[in-house]
């Protein structure tokens, strides 16, 4: 049985690991090596400079920018999209008129959450060129002529370095929202319905029942979620580079690492430098997510 | 445990409790209108928020370049039914197609291998099982920037740059960290009973992963499942880098619109959007009944 | 290829352990084995002769990468027909993309580059990079071969040419357009409407206020990308100091971005600003929005180089004259009003690695020829670099007008590099003129930020300083 148990994790486990190393952790590992090097990125040479790479960047101004907003980014989307798709739950939950608690839709809960759900089966790009069109600074562009009959002034919106970032943000949360929001409904649909008949019994109302025992049950998922969206927020490559004026956007508002790390690496021919913000980029993601799941821990409850 | 079975829309479950007459019902009917009005009103205006830009889109697609910024409110004065000819005839098509092919793949083989090593790390103690767990946990801390470069010669040296192959491995390494990380998590909560049982029955190791723990942790699967379709279908780093001659979807519009700011062809370029959003959107609309099914039935306790 | 290719294999296989490689050792090493002439490269293999200065293999498969741009890329369809006649064996691979970079650096990389790349566009590769760790052919046996119409290269060229194509005094790059920049406007509308455009900067504001009156944007640009805006303030600037205020620029002297002329062109950019001459909003449109919006007589001038024509094609009315105006003059200017910024673009370049650097060479000599340069400028309505060859030919508004304006402007027009040079100043600098134009800083502001900018460059231990006298 042991024997045979062994032979069982070996195979089971070779593949995926094996990809593994050679994908993700070989690159990785060379990613260190390079970060002290002078390589370009356009040429098989490069000299071994030490840690020069990692002086010049705390005096790049630019980099130090994109540290700045990527802060921003940081904070604001996780708690911006956890809060809100919780609030959406909530009213899925107890805003329908039937009886009962639990996943209790408000009728066309189906509707809804097929809605906030659509930005996610986008890709980035599509959702990018989307709003950059529609944010268009200029009088005619959609939003703006909107405002204007409603009787407000048009903005410049990407166009505005105050607003840039904002703009960003926006467009990352109004993408993440609807999957946050299924995700949490399936949570709760998976809580047994005694913990509510329970709480019923001891005449807990609905918002009570929500906070009480929905969002403790939950305590997992939001965990979970709030890791995941932070990675998501320190790589927003892919949005910032397609919508933002520049890339970067205005007196570089957006600039952000991974953007700066594909400027140096590529256009400017500093694939060395690059990995150096890339292993700033590691080590920042590392302590960000050590220090969430750290604060967010809590009992795990067993049901 | 029980499996209670519910239905789609989120009813009555079919097991329900017996109901003591008189209890739950705090408050009267009024307030329970006041709730549901205030909900629909919120929720209406978040639905209008998503998808006011996705129709927006749709229309610009069937517009003139001068039409989308002269008069973005108006119906075209004529359908520009041309624009699509035009997205066409750029590759969309071919984008497309690449992705459904190393989406597809990249995503069974990410599941099929994130369940088994995350099963394997959940529920069997060996040494070096927290070591290889927090390697593939600290893959999520990992900016795909930081090692594009390396891979790049990785991908080289194994003849793999611009093939499905090599686009669907990388996307399989990159989705594990996740997929282990989540799966482990759920293969945890899972009870022992059951695979104690399968085991009397002289299941093997194997056996009782596929016949019994898999199929029990479909919600999870599902779960984790559209994070995947999602994340591969998105990816635009990866494949800009590993395969600039088979491009995918992804950076296929990036492309155009890089290409358009020469051409200034903006109806083609919606059109382009539209060819790339729609199919998906359909098979999003089909799919998600059963991801909604998936999500709210068999759910364990 | 010998050196090169033993080279790499050794860096193969002693990954582990660094070798490092002074950069101009290498270099050299590699451009010297890999410049034609036909001696000991394994690539070239024919026999040179007068007909073949640099003996191509007739059969010799020839790898063209074109930047699908503004020029589009029929012209170099007709080179490589031209190329054809000569080799009637030889296979001709051509692309045209515009993703040079994302296409091309693995290519660099895995020491496969193609023979002949147009590197151009936003997505260009990085040129001084490559110049200076010795991946381009040396080009100066080019530029002394004799042209297909007889005489040297170098003396049927716009000087502006060998200068631009200059790294460390070997000329690694030939910048093949001539581009004219300058100030924009339909002479249809402003015959029409009784306007010209103004020599001084007291007539030019007049002019504009009488635009405004008249319910036109005297001034629009892309403000999407800084580059154009400062564009034409580096054009009053330079007017008004001499060239010596981009050539202290260029060599990242200290202070050179306080310079008077610059901060009166700064302040001379503001008060357009200040003044309601800007189209409203042009501070987020990208270049073909707001040229579409210039076209649509939304706005009287936009700055821009001679391809704008061309680029905007498709959208301009029937009867619009796409000409070009020279920058007006600050008080005290000292280059005449008929001059302006002069420079050499459309970066073609053959890689050191190239498998027919020989090839490479006689494609750019055949693109050096009288016939295939007037094509170009047919095409394109563009001017080349080769000095009259777009003589004779019905030249559109714009080529007219650009051709003019160098002509006139003679030995008064500059050009300036270091945009090219320092890349990663460039950022910087276009927010730096992003932000003025938007009027969200003062003059004073915007030059320290220049020059901050240029600070931190002449201090980067990874930039190589040039200089210019």
């Amino acid at each position: 049985m042991r024997h045979g148990q062994y032979r069982f994790i070996v195979g089971f486990l070779v593949l995926p690991l094996a990809l593994y190393a050679i994908f993700v952790i070989s690159p990785f590992v060379q990613a260190f090596y390079y970060s002290l090097t002078n390589w370009t990125g356009v040429s098989p040479q490069f000299d071994f400079v030490g840690l020069q790479n990692f002086q010049t960047l705390t005096q790049d101004s630019l980099f130090l920018r994109a540290v700045r907003n990527n802060l921003v980014l940081l904070v604001g989307m996780p708690l911006a999209v956890i809060l809100l798709a919780l609030f959406y739950a909530f009213l899925l939950n107890v805003g329908g008129a039937g009886s009962g608690v639990g996943v209790r839709g408000v009728r066309g809960s189906g509707f809804y959450k097929l809605a906030f759900f659509l930005p996610q089966v986008l890709s980035v790009p599509v959702i990018a060129v989307i709003w950059a069109v529609i944010l268009d600074p200029t009088p005619t562009g959609l939003v703006n002529s909107a405002m204007r009959r409603v009787g407000f002034g048009g903005s410049g919106w990407l166009a505005d370095p105050n607003l840039a970032l904002y703009c960003v943000l926006w467009v990352l949360v109004w993408g993440s929202v609807g999957f946050y929001l299924v995700l949490f409904n399936a949570a709760m649909s998976s809580i047994p319905r005694d913990i509510y008949e329970a709480a019923l019994i001891d005449g807990a109302g609905r918002v009570a029942t929500f906070f009480r025992v929905t969002i403790p049950l939950l305590w997992d998922t939001i965990q979970t979620s709030w890791v995941y969206l932070a990675i998501l927020a320190l790589d927003v490559y892919a949005l910032v580079a397609v919508m933002t004026p520049g890339p970067g956007g205005p007196a570089n508002a957006t600039q952000v690492i991974s953007l700066q790390i594909a400027q140096n690496g590529f256009q400017f021919g500093r694939a060395g430098y690059a990995s150096a913000m890339g292993v700033v980029l590691f080590f920042f993601t590392l302590i960000i997510a050590a220090i969430m799941l750290r604060a967010t821990r809590r009992q795990r409850i067993e049901y | 445990m029980a499996v209670t079975t519910r239905t789609g829309d989120a009813g009555q479950p079919t097991t329900a409790p017996p109901r003591r007459p008189g209890d739950g019902r705090r408050t009267g009917r009024a307030g329970d209108v006041g709730v549901n009005v205030f909900s629909h009103v919120v929720l209406v205006g978040w639905s209008v928020m998503v998808l006011v830009p996705f129709a927006w889109a749709l229309l610009a697609s069937v517009k003139t370049s001068g039409e989308i910024f002269g008069s973005p409110w108006s119906l075209p004065e004529v359908f520009q039914w041309s624009n699509f000819a035009r997205a066409w005839d750029k590759g969309v098509g071919q984008y497309l197609l690449n992705s459904v092919i190393v989406v597809t793949g990249g995503v069974v083989l990410t599941m099929l291998l994130g369940s088994m090593a995350a099963y394997v790390l959940a529920r069997y103690r060996f040494p070096g099982n927290r070591l290889v767990y927090y390697l593939f946990a600290a893959g999520m801390m990992f900016p795909v920037f930081l090692a594009i470069v390396p891979l790049f010669f990785v991908v080289q040296n194994l003849g793999m740059l611009s093939t499905y192959q090599g686009l669907i491995l990388v996307y399989v390494a990159y989705s594990l960290p996740f997929t282990v990380f989540f799966m482990h998590a759920f293969f945890k909560t899972l009870p022992t009973s059951v695979a104690e049982a399968a085991f009397m029955d002289g299941c093997s190791h194997a056996g009782v992963f596929f016949r019994v723990m898999l199929p029990m942790a479909k919600p999870g699967l599902l779960s984790i499942g559209i994070f995947n379709v999602i994340g591969q279908f998105n990816q635009f780093v990866l494949p800009q880098f590993l395969s600039p001659e088979k491009p995918v979807l992804a950076q296929g519009i990036a492309t155009l619109l890089a290409s358009q700011r020469y051409e200034g062809d903006w109806g083609a370029l919606f059109a382009a959007l539209t060819i790339a959003m729609v199919p998906v959107v359909v098979v999003y609309l089909l799919f998600y009944r059963q991801v909604q099914a998936g999500l709210t039935s068999g759910t364990l306790k | 290829m010998g050196t090169p290719n033993q080279y790499s294999r050794r860096l193969f296989l002693q990954r582990a352990v660094l070798v490092s490689v002074a950069a101009a050792g290498g270099g050299s090493l590699l451009t010297g084995c890999a410049s034609g002439g036909g001696g000991g490269t394994e690539s070239g293999g024919g026999e040179t002769s007068a007909e073949n200065p640099f003996g191509v293999q007739a059969d010799a498969p020839l790898d063209v990468v074109i930047f699908k741009g503004g020029y589009g890329d029929d012209y170099a369809k007709f080179h490589e027909e031209l190329y054809k006649k000569k080799f009637p064996n030889a296979e001709i691979k051509h692309a045209g993309i515009t993703d040079i970079r994302q296409q091309l650096q693995p290519r660099f990389n895995s020491g496969n580059p193609p023979d002949v790349i147009d590197n151009s566009g936003a997505e260009q590769l990085p040129l001084a990079t490559l110049a200076d760790t010795g991946q381009l052919a040396d080009l100066t046996p080019l530029f002394d071969a004799e042209s297909i119409d007889g005489g040297k290269i170098r003396d049927t060229l716009n000087p502006v040419a060998i200068e631009a194509g200059d790294y460390g005094g070997k000329i690694l790059v030939l910048n093949y357009a001539l581009e004219v920049y300058g100030l924009w406007y339909d002479k249809t509308l402003f015959d029409q409407k009784g306007w010209q455009p103004a020599e001084t900067w007291d007539d030019f504001l007049t002019l504009a206020e009488e635009i405004k009156g008249d319910g036109i944007a005297p001034m629009a640009h892309q403000g999407k990308y800084p580059y154009y805006i400062q564009q034409v303030t580096m054009d009053m600037a330079v007017k008004h100091g001499g060239v010596e205020v981009v050539k202290a620029i260029d060599s990242l002297e200290p202070n050179a971005w306080k310079h008077p002329s610059v901060k009166m062109a700064a302040e001379a950019l503001l008060e357009i600003k200040s003044k309601g001459y800007m189209l409203q909003g042009t501070e987020g449109l990208d270049h073909i929005q707001s040229q579409t919006r210039w076209n649509e007589h939304k706005a009287a001038f936009i700055p821009s180089g001679s391809w704008l024509e061309n680029e905007q094609k498709k959208v301009a009315p029937e009867d619009f004259a796409t000409t070009v105006a020279p920058t007006p003059l600050m008080d005290g200017s000292k280059l005449p009003f008929q001059s302006t910024r002069v420079s050499a673009a459309e970066a073609f370049i053959v890689p050191a690695k190239a498998k027919n650097v020989p090839g490479g060479q006689e494609y750019l000599r055949i693109m050096l020829s009288k016939e295939g340069a007037s094509k170009f400028t047919e095409l394109t309505a563009a001017p080349t670099v080769v000095t009259g060859a777009g003589e004779g030919l019905d030249l559109t508004p714009a080529a007219a007008s650009a051709s003019e304006l160098v002509k006139a402007g003679g030995d008064n027009n500059w050009n300036y590099y270091f945009f090219v040079w320092y890349s990663p100043m460039r950022p910087k600098i276009e927010t730096a003129f992003g932000e003025l134009a938007a009027g969200r800083v003062t003059a004073d502001e915007f030059c320290a930020a220049c020059q901050k900018a240029a600070d931190e460059t002449a201090k980067d231990p990874q930039t190589k300083k040039r200089t210019r006298s």
